[in-house]
């Protein structure tokens, strides 16, 4: 296991080189000027030449990029060029409400999406499958900023329970976390449903039934043990996605994580906190696929990585 | 490794907890991002210092969170940020440069040397004396690294006469000068926290404003005290003192939708930059009043002037006799706004009526007149689609649009406007960062794009030679004018100067303007409310919490 984890590690490092390579190129590729929001539009040519040569923007690209691995390296992620804040205390400093929005989604979407995929395959074909489906289906397909603002209308303005935005610990995040947890529901109950439709079906299943075990051990003793395993796949998957699909529902309900600061540093052509954000995020996507694949193994036994 | 066949869903909960109970730790180190505001769980840890005045915290909604709150790092000054700073002048409501930090100044005949006399016993928010030399040392800073820098014009020194007294040297007569002081840009900043911080001045900020900086949190609000020490209460305010409530929070919220609902609950007293479509809703809401002025700028659709096509004054002027600026200010702005023919709006000195009159009475829509001066220029209706065409190309622009909702409405408009003369527009929704990088580099055919300034020197920013990055207009006559306008040290004749160069422009018709907004705010639950008119900021002299 550990020599699996060590081979993981590295992978993971060449990995956040190539992200680190593409975000670079994209982040100085794309139209816009940070000189340009920095100095404004009145600003002399001395004065946005004399700002360029200050932040290193008038070197070629690839020395450019050398120094930001430097910095890397060295645990610097560079300095905000619009509020002149260290990008990594900034992100230090907005992550755990991100992540907090993120894992209270996430456990939501778990327990609702395995519940409701459950029910939906144990009752096939009936009016609960299609009702399970049919919730599923709108925590896929309906957008995040709706949710939130028909939530805000309900329980925070029309019933005064949560705060209407802000963040002010566990009480502020129950809004947004269910605003982001219904996707994740849809697509968890979906595919649990196929999932455990599947094993239902298997000849052990029938043997299991056919010695009178009861309904509520044969789905968690021998059904939910074996279907589980992709549906937890798509647990890890979807945190990463939380992570990032946190920026509308921090946009609507005033939250200050990592993704209003993203969409502040793009919209400014802030290309050290766009870098540092997106590198930070693929790290945090591949280490929780590196937990799932280690929690694997430690529920099924026929996985092995030695 | 083998478990128990059932072990795996505890063990994927003790994940979860896990989880759970690491987030929670990692939630305690976060006391920077606590919300301020009455909404009922619990208060920041801010030490109150200032004695209550009448009491209360006065939330404020806004749509933009400032970058920083050191005026002299960045290029964004808006209520967020300016009321921790007291410039030396301000602008009365009659658009009058009148002392404020200073107690009186003195510009020379040859407008070459500008003489400030401090008021006695003033202080910065650290209990700092506010002097001269200070002031020389916040000057400094400013020339050397502000973002802003020219706004001092070709200024060569800053000369300490007495402790109460300094003079401003410039190089050449600098007229925008005084306008330019009255903004928090170029307002004196604590010497004592220059000196301790440097660079990083925005994290404890001080200045002689009326309010001083209690909290940062990035993301969520910046919350200010009153300054109990404040005498500079200005003519247009009753209060001369300091303000008569405990601390005023900015909240950021982005959503229109989030910051409308926060404020109509109650859980903010004044919301700023109302979108035009709440404003009839809060208009008939009793709770609410809405307080409007007029911005210091106007929106207009800009030409590229160095694309062929409109080098011809025939096809500018039948663009401009194409549009009708009513619906859109009823329609896409929803009446916060007025139509503006002139380049000058009323809240900047300079502005003419004479020159609007004329503007309007040349540009008033005429579609007749538009076809006419296009088939003049060449374009003819040879097919049936209704768009003219020279030498086989159909007279098709492109408009450079952002993606805010108000201004896609008045692209949506403005296309069909000029349709009706044969004229297509294909609308290009850009971002924001992006028309700014590249409209200098002349990427452009159009844009729909507003400007903002309290000095008629705006124009020579716009038209002067070499600067003119979002028309591309360059025209020997106005830039001689503009230039001159800028060392005349009398006023009026400068603004006569300001009137022939509004004259050039009405004539070429190197843009259509279109409206200037207005800048609505609404309140609530609070007394004495008042905006400024000339520079659309809030006056926190008079305001009580009811």
């Amino acid at each position: 296991m550990s020599r699996y984890i060590l081979k993981r590690g590295f992978s993971m490092l060449i990995t956040l080189l190539g992200v680190s390579i593409l975000v670079f190129l994209m982040v100085h590729l794309i139209p816009g000027d940070p000189v340009n929001y920095i100095l404004g539009e009145f600003a002399t040519e001395e004065a946005v030449n004399r700002l360029k040569a200050n932040l290193g923007l008038d070197k070629p690209l690839p020395l450019q990029y050398l120094a930001f691995i430097g910095g890397l390296l060295k645990g610097d992620l560079g300095t905000s060029y619009i509020t002149g804040l260290s990008v990594l205390e900034q992100i230090v400093q907005r992550f755990p409400v991100t992540f907090q929005l993120a894992l209270y989604s996430l456990i939501i979407g778990s327990i609702c999406g395995i519940v409701l995929g459950i029910v939906a395959a144990v009752k096939q074909n009936t009016i609960f499958d299609q009702l399970a489906m049919l919730v599923s289906l709108i925590g896929i397909s309906a957008p995040g900023f709706w949710i939130a603002l028909f939530l805000i209308l309900i329980f925070s303005y029309h019933l005064p329970i949560f705060p209407i935005s802000g963040y002010d610990g566990f009480y502020s995040l129950i809004l947004p976390s269910i605003t982001l947890g219904l996707g994740t529901t849809g697509n968890i109950a979906r595919m649990t449903r196929s999932s455990m439709l599947e094993v239902i079906k298997q000849d052990y299943m029938r043997t299991a039934e056919a010695k009178g075990v009861n309904v509520i051990r044969l789905i968690k003793g021998h059904g939910l043990q074996n279907a589980l395993i992709p549906v937890i796949t798509l647990i890890g998957l979807q945190f990463g996605h939380l992570l990032a699909g946190a920026v509308v529902t921090e946009t609507v309900f005033a939250l200050p994580g990592i993704g209003s600061l993203a969409i502040q540093a793009i919209a400014t052509r802030d290309m050290p906190t766009v870098q540092g954000l997106v590198l930070f995020m693929a790290f945090m996507f591949i280490l929780v696929n590196l937990l799932i694949d280690v929690i694997y193994s430690m529920i099924d036994p026929r996985i092995k990585y030695d | 490794m083998v478990m128990k066949k059932t072990g795996f869903i505890k063990m994927f909960l003790l994940s979860l907890f896990v989880l759970v109970v690491l987030s929670a730790c990692s939630g305690n180190s976060k006391d920077a991002q606590t919300q301020p505001t009455d909404q009922g769980k619990k208060e920041t840890n801010t030490t109150v210092e200032t004695p209550k005045q009448g009491g209360g915290t006065i939330t404020v909604t806004s749509v933009r969170e400032p970058d920083t709150v050191d005026v002299q790092r960045t290029t964004w000054v808006d209520d967020a940020n300016n009321h921790l700073y007291e410039p030396l002048v301000r602008f009365d409501f009659d658009g009058k440069v009148v002392p404020a930090l200073a107690e009186s100044f003195e510009v020379s005949p040859d407008g070459l040397v500008i003489t400030f006399t401090l008021r006695e016993g003033t202080t910065y928010h650290t209990g700092t004396p506010v002097t001269a030399e200070g002031i020389k040392k916040s000057f400094q800073r400013f020339m050397d690294s502000a973002p802003t820098s020219y706004m001092v014009g070709p200024l060569e020194e800053v000369v300490v006469v007495s402790d109460l007294k300094f003079e401003l040297h410039f190089r050449e007569a600098f007229a925008p000068f005084l306008s330019n002081a009255t903004t928090a840009y170029l307002a004196p900043l604590d010497p004592s926290v220059i000196d301790e911080l440097g660079d990083d001045f925005g994290t404890k900020a001080s200045a002689a404003g009326i309010l001083k900086l209690a909290e940062i949190s990035r993301g969520s609000f910046v919350k200010y005290d009153t300054f109990s020490d404040f005498q500079l209460g200005q003519g247009y305010s009753q209060n001369k003192g300091a303000a008569n409530f405990d601390s005023v929070v900015f909240r950021f919220i982005s959503d229109d939708d989030t910051r409308i609902l926060e404020f109509k609950r109650g859980n903010s007293q004044i919301m700023l930059s109302v979108p035009p479509n709440y404003i009839s809703e809060l208009e008939n809401d009793p709770q609410v009043e809405l307080a409007r002025t007029l911005a210091n700028g106007h929106t207009y659709l800009g030409m590229n002037n160095k694309k062929p096509v409109f080098q011809d004054l025939r096809v500018r002027q039948a663009i401009a006799l194409a549009v009708d600026r009513a619906p859109i200010v009823d329609y896409a702005l929803e009446g916060a706004a007025q139509a503006l023919f002139g380049p000058l709006p009323p809240t900047i000195p300079g502005y003419s009526q004479k020159v609007e009159d004329q503007a309007a009475q040349m540009y008033g829509r005429n579609i007749e007149k538009a076809r006419q001066l296009l088939a003049e220029a060449g374009y003819e209706q040879t097919n049936n689609n209704g768009i003219v065409m020279k030498d086989g190309k159909p007279l098709s622009i492109e408009l450079w649009v952002t993606s805010e909702p108000t201004m896609q409405r008045i692209a949506q408009l403005l296309q069909n406007q000029l349709a009706e003369a044969g004229i297509e527009m294909r609308i290009s929704v850009q971002e924001d960062a992006t028309i700014r990088a590249q409209s200098p580099e002349g990427a452009h055919e159009m844009l729909l794009w507003t400007y903002g300034w309290y000095d008629a020197d705006i124009l020579h920013s716009l038209f002067g030679r070499g600067i003119s990055t979002r028309v591309h207009y360059q025209n020997d006559a106005l830039i001689e004018i503009l230039e001159k306008a800028r060392v005349e040290v009398d006023p009026n004749v400068r603004m006569k100067m300001y009137e022939d160069a509004q004259m050039i422009i009405v004539e070429e018709s190197p843009w259509v303007p279109l409206f200037v907004r207005q800048n609505v705010v609404a309140y609530r639950d609070i007394e004495g409310f008042q905006v400024h008119p000339i520079t659309g900021s809030i006056i926190w002299s008079d305001i009580t919490k009811k």
